[in-house]
């Protein structure tokens, strides 16, 4: 999937991911808008990941443990 | 927000402190005088009487021609959009009184001298016997006897001890009521039949206070109320624009100028001092900018996106002091996502990228990804300016 990111990826593997219904806490915790609704399922805005501020919240209150982030600069 | 001379005086006409009859005059206006009159340019800065923006006038014709001469005049970067014409007044003696706020010891600071008419910082510094300074509370305010302790100490007596101090106090009520930084009376002129005028009044509001002010609120609302030398330039309009682009942090306050080498330096005492450093080393800065308050990515690149546009600039010098809210690894991303979507090379692009502080391990990554050298906290602001200026000259 093409990004317009530079420097950070945020993936939700929505294989495991169990829904905004059942868990949600992404969008909720997140303080610079990575994450949209899509749905039932949560989607990462393309255009807002460089905004990430490496905080991990998500990381955090994502029960399923769906969500990774990649610094690209240390790729 | 400075007051203009004929603002501030309505203020303290409200307090009942003495004033010299005084109007505006419209431009054009046919004048009817019978006596000698002071025409003061109403500009919002000092110094006027010394740049030629007070004038005496004897007579309506002379009082015509001299409200025409100031109207056209620019005075120290003004252009005066009103004439406030007052009576002419013989003054026995002129004295000083102001107060103003102390950032240091934080407390309101009451101010008066025997000396008027002068600039107080100057007397001050030359002779400071003549100037009496004197901390008051918000709380406690600055009552008549304290007043008078104040002018007392200067060695005045008698009436005239009543007259000052009851009008250093009233200026003090003004300055809390107003939420005032500065109120100001110099001169205020001693008649010949002892009574205290206040012949010029200088009064600035906090901005963050000027709400709490309907009267003050529609004045600065007012269009056309002072003209300035300069207007805001396209490129200075567009980057308030991105300034506004969301509410994190600051990127976006410019001044333009013609140099060719764009700035993005950090904000306060840490941009002035980069900016003239830049200049004392050679180097010709296409612009004057503040960016702090850690700034969203966004606003960064963009920012640096439009110093890039600017035709003949093609480096830029990126020097801030030593962040603590701002992060270093968040201005390295825009900074360098902005060259990039520039078309050009990071490396090549960034003369000197000086900024040391809170997630610097993580800006320092980002700058070596793209082949940029990184400058820590033991080069000083003035050491980076100075590779700034080399490596765009």
């Amino acid at each position: 999937m093409s990004s317009t990111s530079e420097f950070i990826r945020v993936d939700v593997n929505m294989i495991s991911c169990v829904g905004i219904a059942r868990c949600g806490g992404c969008l909720r915790v997140c303080p610079v808008g990575i994450f949209e609704k899509n749905g039932d399922t949560p989607a990462v805005v393309e255009k807002n990941q460089d905004e990430c501020i490496l905080c991990e919240l998500c990381v955090q209150a994502c029960n399923p443990e769906a969500i990774t982030i990649r610094k690209l600069y240390e790729a | 927000m400075r007051l203009l001379e004929h603002e501030s005086k309505r203020i303290l006409e409200k307090y009942r402190i003495p004033l010299p009859v005084g109007r505006l005059v419209s431009p054009g206006e046919l004048l009817k005088i019978d006596t000698p009159v002071m025409l003061k340019a109403q500009i919002p800065v000092g110094g006027r009487g010394k740049a030629g923006g007070i004038l005496e006038a004897s007579d309506a014709e002379d009082a015509q021609q001299k409200v025409s001469l100031l109207l056209q005049s620019n005075l120290r970067g003004y252009i005066p959009k009103s004439v406030y014409m007052e009576e002419k007044k013989t003054v026995r003696q002129e004295f000083f009184m102001g107060v103003t706020y102390d950032t240091v010891a934080k407390a309101p600071l009451a101010i008066f001298s025997p000396v008027g008419g002068v600039d107080i910082e100057e007397l001050a510094q030359q002779q400071p016997e003549l100037v009496r300074k004197e901390h008051f509370t918000v709380a406690s305010r600055l009552p008549v006897h304290r007043a008078r302790e104040i002018v007392a100490e200067t060695g005045i007596s008698g009436k005239l001890l009543l007259g000052l101090s009851s009008v250093l106090s009233t200026i003090a009520e003004v300055f809390l009521d107003y939420d005032a930084t500065v109120v100001e009376i110099n001169p205020l002129g001693l008649m010949d039949d002892g009574r205290l005028i206040a012949l010029d009044c200088h009064m600035e509001i906090d901005d963050d206070a000027v709400f709490r002010h309907a009267d003050i609120a529609a004045l600065e609302k007012e269009i056309g109320r002072v003209e300035g030398e300069k207007h805001m330039s396209d490129f200075e309009r567009r980057a308030a624009g991105i300034d506004n682009l969301d509410h994190r942090g600051v990127a976006g306050r410019v001044i333009e100028f013609d140099g060719n080498l764009g700035l993005i330096i950090g904000g306060g005492g840490a941009s002035l001092t980069a900016f003239d450093a830049i200049r004392s080393h050679g180097g010709r800065p296409a612009n004057y900018c503040e960016i702090g308050g850690n700034p969203s990515v966004l606003k960064v690149k963009e920012l640096t996106r439009l110093i890039l546009s600017k035709p003949g600039v093609d480096k830029i010098a990126v020097i801030m002091n030593v962040v603590s809210n701002t992060r270093v690894d968040l201005v390295a991303r825009g900074i360098v996502k902005g060259i990039l979507e520039s078309g050009k090379n990071p490396a090549r692009t960034i003369a000197v990228f000086r900024i040391p502080g809170a997630w610097e391990e993580e800006g320092f990554k980002i700058l070596s990804k793209y082949g940029i050298p990184i400058q820590g906290r033991t080069i000083s602001i003035d050491e980076a300016a100075r590779i700034a200026a080399k490596n765009s000259n």
